[in-house]
């Protein structure tokens, strides 16, 4: 076997017993430029086929996601076709504390409602006064509180006096208040949340926090093209930085909160997002400082070095836009409560999950990899074999062990949270391979000049290596912080039956797949898209290191 | 400033290869070794065991009086260019040139004061806030110096670190590196595969094969004087002649005899085989390039060959020759004592004739491979 | 046979010559196993051995403070001023001492060592309407195996402690001085520094990747299940007999599923790897044609089933293949069908369709893999190629396509090993849809056997048969681990990249 080893590569090489007769070259010559553009447009064909096919499934996601889950006919057949029709109804339930869709999609009404409703709507009562008196008799002397329309109407359906054609009408009539009931109480609910509990102000925060990221992302993805070192750019950036910041605190503070027909903005809410943004700009104010001293000061005192301005110390930190992403996001996660709508609670756990795992697994592969890769010491091959076994058995096999681990420490169910923190960080060591193959790379003198030069191996590790390996590190912090959005089987398992402790992927599961039949469908699709559009957004700004780490670790193993 | 010494140093690898067997070497303050050899010789792992890059198998090594064995390499007082310069490409020039300064928590002001003294004895003053992407292959070989005398280090070691340059600006440097070694006066050892820089740049050269010290010496005792065939052939270029002779003892004394001709040995000679009780045996006989005498005419006790190739150089002429029983001969012919005629006659398959004087003459036992007289 | 001989056979020969030459070697290479076995075997118990002397010499040469160091752990290191490893040596025998002693007797490791055995023999009883708790096997066993482990760390560390004191006494003797505490402090930060970096790792892996690993396979050795639930009942040892009831040769009960679901399982795995990786490779190509426009764009577009989070777009194509879903819809409304297709109901088309979406999944991961490649193939390889005639196809043929499966050859035996492991498509998608009553233990037709596990474990609490999947699993895929690793070349050089 081992004289064959070479051999697929001798194949590539020495196989050249096709080749083409001189003639039909000639002829191959003349045609080409034809019968180039004709496999160029076989191509286009192919991959606008291809695009479409792609991106169906999400269009359909989106159209879904603005169609009503009120208009769905109680939602029996949850899956069809998108029509037209646009509401926001969905994205405004995930909002609703206690939400749940039955309360909105019941076909009975008090009477109380439903003359609440009519009487709300003029040109309702007015186009249909005659079946409207008609059902307002035959409600007479009945508890308003608790008689429903269904038993009124069914009196007047068995009312003889009154003829047919009009208690079909007043029928009809009723189906009409009762969507109309459900829209009122439906809207109502909304205000009242939205009004009383939604918005406590770190939520403030976190919707000006995610339009926030979501715009720097989009914004470093349109500069991407400018040449990075110019300093037009840096202007550019940071006026758009400072425009964003500032439209959205006004358009919080005035726009926002009174367009809802609340209360107008308070002076309150000006003192409160005040503070936090000269935290904010506090903040960032002494990391870029601390990072430019040293460098700008010394480089001054050397002849024939340009003297550094404030300017060139500024544009020196694109820091600043990860901070404040950063920033952002770590405070939305600290302080959201458990008392939001499930969706919100759900969406913060999985945010608290992913950030905390983001940072505690990257800290941890990295230094499995570094440790494996650059140190030499007993024991490291047997580590890494028995890494590749213990890889080969299925995950979930541990599931039940696990939970039993995690129940014994307090974090299943209500703790779910940093148990499944726990879980995804534990074992991460194993996933090594990529990072470490990257590592290989880097050129080990590197190390052993850093070593001559008086650094011990934890200085070179923070000082050498990890700055080099920075598309490395985003990598493992991509994928660290994707993997808790996504995973349902160990959030099911260990947040079991807790509702608040639900990550994103369980709650909307059971959204679909246990509780469909009453119309939760257009509801995962509103609330699917909030999850996919910012990682999404993260993803595509990050696509670079994402497709380096993937192809390094193919090619490597 | 500091003599290192090794005595009976050992490198065993894991896998039970042995890379260095017992190497023992004094080197003094301030002096400049060259070690030298074909790769896979043991030389840079040498440099690396007296880094501290590499554990020591056996034996002890000490920099000054201090045993540094398991001393780790911050530790050592020494500064090392590495072949490819290793500098921290995410820093710039000045930092990169700060580092072991600032590890060592020394003021600004001094890291300042030493940065710009040592930019200015390498000329890169320009460049120091330049990151090392930005720089010729020249100025990052400049920097790895300067990272390396910043230090002040007591024992300055160098990896092979002209080798990823180009022929005309491995020859500047190897000038600049003389220059460097006057202004900076400390110990020196370089490590290196080209015997030329060797030569030109060791106070001693240490060669090395598979590794074993073949011999240890100034660059003229090894190019006269070398104790073996390996010696012989890997120092000076072209390459020794080697050729296959016979030793002859006579009643007057050693004489050499090869493709017919005969050259009777020198007093020395006579005295150093005689003192050996060597007697009549085959031997290899080696003559460098250099030494040998063309002539072209027929001659009685000369050897005739016959040109196989000819290379011009501009100022001498390579010739390589074919012998009778087909040994290959390169010799080395000034063009400017040629006649045009004698010039036009060197061509393929034209035939001249050599001969040299018995001082040039090595004589390398076969079995052995070691120098007869020297060895 | 020479290389050159070799190198004169056709393709087919060549590769008949190598499987040829694989099976030649089996009898040899088992033989040079067991021989290596055999010599590991004995180096093992020449190990133990050794192990001893070494305990044994260390208290016949040591003073007195290494000879107190075997009774109290690290009394040898403060004594001798290392007063660091000294007290933690110490704190970890008290720890130790705690747990297996613990003043409750129930709750200390030697009760639950002394119970391993037979995993509890009291049961839980209801008398006079109070229930009386027994005993319970699951703890048993978890807290059993952890105080095994427990015991292999003390005995290391108390070997540690003894070997401490030789070396330190050696030291001594050599005259020089040991390391302080503060000596030791530093070293973790340089000389030592892998310990500090891979000893929170290795806690993590041990306790939540390990134990519960060596847990699971003992838990395949009991009749843990739905009717032996812990607290309320025991359960016991009961052998292979697990094995054997999955393993079992007749069609009605788990051997018959499990034959079914391990076939479909490697169906699924090869197609799902291949399928992917051909139409992969084709699209890279396609978008990486010299000519095409908007590159970015086209990768960016294929890019977002990666970037949208699974469970979203899997969840969201799964109802649109429903019974009432999208597709069905559409088609009876432009008149194409006349009754809904069976996507998910019928076997073929629900495992099809698994197929098939899962293609709309994986062909980007192959389009960004194969981009990378393709980009690194040395561009002369291309223009020699053309000047010695060959057209585009013939260089696909005999350049892109060798050279992507000879670099590729690592990232397909993972691919393969993912796939059988690939619980969130099928999960998602299908959650092993369609049920049949020809198949026990709830699995579907798609069921793959991870997805099938999962159903043992969440649904059924069947959870000695999860244990035995789980570990007929890990015999697949290191026998296909194994193959492979003789087989593809590339795979093989990789272990020595370094």
């Amino acid at each position: 076997m081992s004289t064959m080893k070479k051999v697929p590569e001798a194949d590539v090489m020495t196989d050249n017993k096709s080749g083409v007769a001189p003639e039909s070259k000639i002829e191959k010559t003349r045609s080409k430029s034809g019968h180039e553009r004709r496999v160029n447009t076989a191509v286009y064909v192919v991959l606008i086929v291809m695009s479409v096919v792609w991106l169906t499934p999400f269009v359909f996601l989106v159209c879904q996601s603005f169609r009503s889950f009120l208009n769905e006919g109680g939602g029996m057949v949850p899956y069809v076709i998108p029509q037209k029709g646009f509401s926001l109804d969905n994205y405004k339930a995930l909002f609703i504390k206690g939400f749940t869709a039955k309360k909105y999609l019941v076909n009975d009404l008090t009477l109380q409602e439903f003359f609440d409703t009519l009487d709300g709507d003029e040109t309702l009562a007015r186009d249909n006064a005659e079946a409207a008196a008609l059902l307002r008799s035959a409600a007479e002397g009945r508890d308003p509180a608790k008689d429903t329309i269904s038993s009124v109407m069914s009196a007047v359906q068995k009312d003889e006096s009154v003829g047919q054609d009009k208690r079909d009408a007043a029928s009809a009539f009723m189906r009409t208040v009762f969507s109309a009931a459900r829209n009122q109480r439906f809207e109502n609910d909304f205000r009242q949340d939205f009004n009383g509990r939604f918005i406590p102000w770190w939520t403030k925060t976190f919707v000006i926090g995610a339009c926030f990221s979501l715009a720097v992302v989009a914004l470093c993805i349109l500069l991407k093209r400018l040449n990075e070192n110019s300093d037009q750019l840096y202007r550019f950036r940071l006026l758009i930085m400072l425009g964003i910041l500032i439209a959205a605190y006004l358009c919080y503070v005035l726009t926002i909160k009174q367009q809802m027909g609340y209360a107008p903005a308070a002076a309150g809410d000006y003192v409160q997002l005040g503070i936090i943004f000269l935290l904010f700009a506090l903040f960032s104010l002494l990391a870029v400082n601390s990072f430019l001293k040293r460098e700008g000061k010394l480089l001054q005192q050397i002849p024939g070095y340009p003297p550094e301005t404030a300017w060139d110390k500024i544009k020196k930190a694109p820091v600043l836009f990860l901070e404040f992403l950063a920033m952002f996001v770590v405070m939305t996660c600290a302080l959201i409560p458990t008392e939001n709508s499930d969706y919100v609670g759900w969406y913060g756990n999985t945010l608290t999950i992913a950030l905390f795992t983001a940072v505690i697994q990257t800290v941890i592969v990295l230094s499995v990899s570094y440790a494996l890769s650059r140190l030499r010491f007993k024991g490291r091959k047997l580590i890494m074999n028995v890494v590749l076994v213990l890889g080969l058995f299925p995950g979930f096999l541990s599931m039940i062990t696990l939970y039993f681990l995690l129940k014994s420490l307090g974090m299943t169910g209500p703790g779910a949270v940093p148990g499944l923190i726990l879980i995804y960080c534990a074992s991460s060591g194993m996933g090594y391979y990529i990072s470490k193959g990257f590592f290989d790379t880097i050129p080990k003198s590197l190390d052993e000049s850093a070593r001559i030069d008086g650094a011990t191996r934890f200085q070179v590790f923070l000082k050498i290596i990890m700055p080099l390996a920075k598309p490395i590190v985003i990598y493992t912090v991509l994928m660290a912080f994707m993997g808790p959005w996504g995973d349902y089987v160990f959030a099911s398992y260990v947040a079991f039956g807790n509702v608040p402790t639900y990550n994103v992927a369980v709650g909307l599961y059971q959204w679909v797949n246990v509780a469909d039949y009453q119309g939760y469908f257009t509801l995962f699709c509103a609330g699917g898209v909030l999850v996919a559009v910012p990682i999404t957004a993260l993803f595509l700004a990050l696509q670079k290191y994402y497709v380096e780490g993937v192809t390094g670790g193919a090619v490597k193993g | 400033m500091a003599s290192v010494t090794l005595e009976h140093v050992k490198k065993v690898y894991d896998n039970k290869v042995t890379a260095v067997h017992d190497f023992n070497l004094e080197i003094k303050d301030k002096e400049f070794v060259v070690f030298v050899g074909p790769s896979g010789c043991g030389k840079s792992t040498t440099l690396r065991m007296i880094a501290g890059l590499e554990d020591i198998s056996g034996g002890t090594l000490k920099i000054g009086d201090r045993v540094v064995n398991d001393v780790e390499p911050k530790d050592r007082d020494i500064a090392m260019v590495f072949q490819n310069y290793a500098l921290y490409p995410h820093i710039t020039v000045y930092e990169n040139m700060a580092f072991s300064l600032r590890l060592r928590h020394m003021s600004n002001e001094e890291v300042h004061k030493r940065v710009c003294q040592a930019a200015e004895i390498l000329g890169i003053t320009e460049y120091l806030g330049r990151k090392p992407k930005a720089l010729s292959g020249g100025q990052r070989q400049r920097v790895a110096i300067g990272r390396a005398i910043v230090r002040d280090p007591a024992v300055f070691l160098m990896d092979e670190p002209l080798s990823n340059l180009d022929a005309k600006l491995r020859n500047q440097m190897r000038a600049e590196i003389i220059l460097l070694r006057k202004r900076v006066d400390t110990t020196f050892i370089y490590v290196n595969h080209d015997q030329t820089e060797a030569m030109t740049l060791g106070d001693r050269i240490v060669i090395m094969k598979d590794g074993y010290i073949q011999q240890v010496g100034t660059p003229q005792e090894v190019f006269d004087t070398p104790v073996n065939l390996f010696v012989a052939g890997f120092i000076g270029s072209p390459q020794m002649n080697f050729l296959k002779a016979k030793l002859i003892k006579g009643a007057d004394g050693y004489s050499v005899s090869l493709l017919g001709a005969s050259i009777p040995l020198n007093r020395d000679q006579n005295e150093a085989l005689a003192g050996k009780k060597i007697g009549s045996q085959d031997i290899i006989l080696g003559v460098r390039p250099e030494h040998t005498t063309v002539l072209f005419g027929q001659n009685t006790n000369a050897i005739e060959c016959t040109i196989n190739v000819n290379e011009m150089m501009g100022s001498e002429l390579h010739l390589h020759l074919t012998s009778q029983n087909q040994d290959r001969i390169i010799v080395r012919l000034p063009t400017v004592d040629l006649t045009a005629e004698q010039r036009a006659n060197l061509n393929y398959g034209s035939k001249l004739y050599i001969t040299f004087p018995a001082k040039v003459m090595h004589l390398f036992d076969p079995e052995s491979e070691k120098n007869l007289i020297w060895g | 046979m020479t290389d050159l001989d070799y190198l004169k056979l056709s393709k087919p020969k060549k590769l008949l010559y190598r499987m040829g030459a694989f099976f030649k070697a089996i009898p040899k290479k088992t033989g040079h196993f067991f021989a290596n076995l055999g010599k590991k075997i004995l180096r093992f118990f020449k190990g133990i051995g050794a192990w001893f002397a070494e305990v044994f010499s260390t208290f016949r040469d040591g003073d007195w403070k290494t000879r107190l160091s075997y009774l109290i752990m690290g009394f040898g290191s403060i004594a001798r001023g290392q007063w660091g490893r000294g007290v933690l040596f110490l704190l970890f025998q008290t720890v130790f001492n705690v747990y297996m002693f613990f003043p409750d007797a129930s709750k200390s490791g030697c009760f639950y060592l002394a119970k391993l055995s037979t995993l509890g023999t009291v049961e839980t009883q209801k008398i006079n309407r109070r229930t009386v708790y027994g005993d319970n096997s699951f703890f048993i066993l978890l807290y059993g195996v952890l105080t095994l482990f427990f015991i292999a760390a003390f005995i290391y560390t108390w070997y540690q402690n003894i070997r401490q004191n030789r070396i330190s006494e050696q030291i001594l003797k050599s005259g020089h001085k040991l390391k302080t505490t503060k000596e030791d402090v530093t070293s973790l930060m340089d000389e030592q520094f892998h310990k500090t970096l891979l000893a929170l790792p290795t806690l993590g892996v041990t306790v939540f990747t390990i134990l519960p690993i060596i847990f699971m396979i003992l838990v395949a050795f009991t009749n843990f299940d739905a009717t032996h639930q812990p607290p309320g009942k025991l359960f016991t040892w009961v052998g292979w007999d697990n094995f054997r009831q999955l393993l079992s040769t007749d069609t009605e009960s788990y051997g018959g599923t499990f034959r079914q679901v391990l076939l479909w399982t490697l169906i699924w795995a090869f197609f799902a790897t291949f399928l992917n990786y051909f139409l992969g490779m084709m699209v890279a190509i396609m978008i990486n044609k010299k000519g095409i426009k908007l590159k970015k764009v086209w990768r960016t577009i294929l890019v977002m089933t990666i970037a949208i989070p699974q469970f979203v777009s899997l969840l969201y194509v799964s109802k649109m293949f429903a019974q009432d879903g999208l597709i069905n819809a559409y088609l009876m409304k432009w008149g194409w069908i006349q009754s809904p297709i069976p996507f998910w109901t019928d076997p073929m088309w629900a495992r099809f369709t698994v197929i098939l979406i899962n293609v709309w999944i994986g062909i980007p991961y192959l389009m960004l893999i194969a981009t990378g490649i393709l980009m690194n193939i040395p561009a002369d390889l291309y223009e020699s190629a053309r000047i010695d005639g060959a057209n585009a196809f013939q260089m696909y043929q005999k350049i892109t396509l060798p050279y992507m499966l000879f670099v590729t050859g690592p990232y397909l035996l993972t691919s393969f090993t993912g796939n059988i492991n690939n619980f969130n498509v099928i999960f998602l998608l299908s959650g092993g849809k369609p049920l049949s009553m020809e198949l026990s233990g709830n699995a579907g037709y798609t069921d793959l056997l991870i997805t099938w596990l999962y159903k043992m474990t969440v649904n059924d609490t069947n959870y000695k048969l999860a244990a035995v999947i789980g570990i007929l699993v890990f015999v697949v895929l290191a026998v296909i681990n194994l193959i492979t690793y003789n087989l593809i070349p590339s795979v093989k050089n990789e272990e020595d990249f370094q």
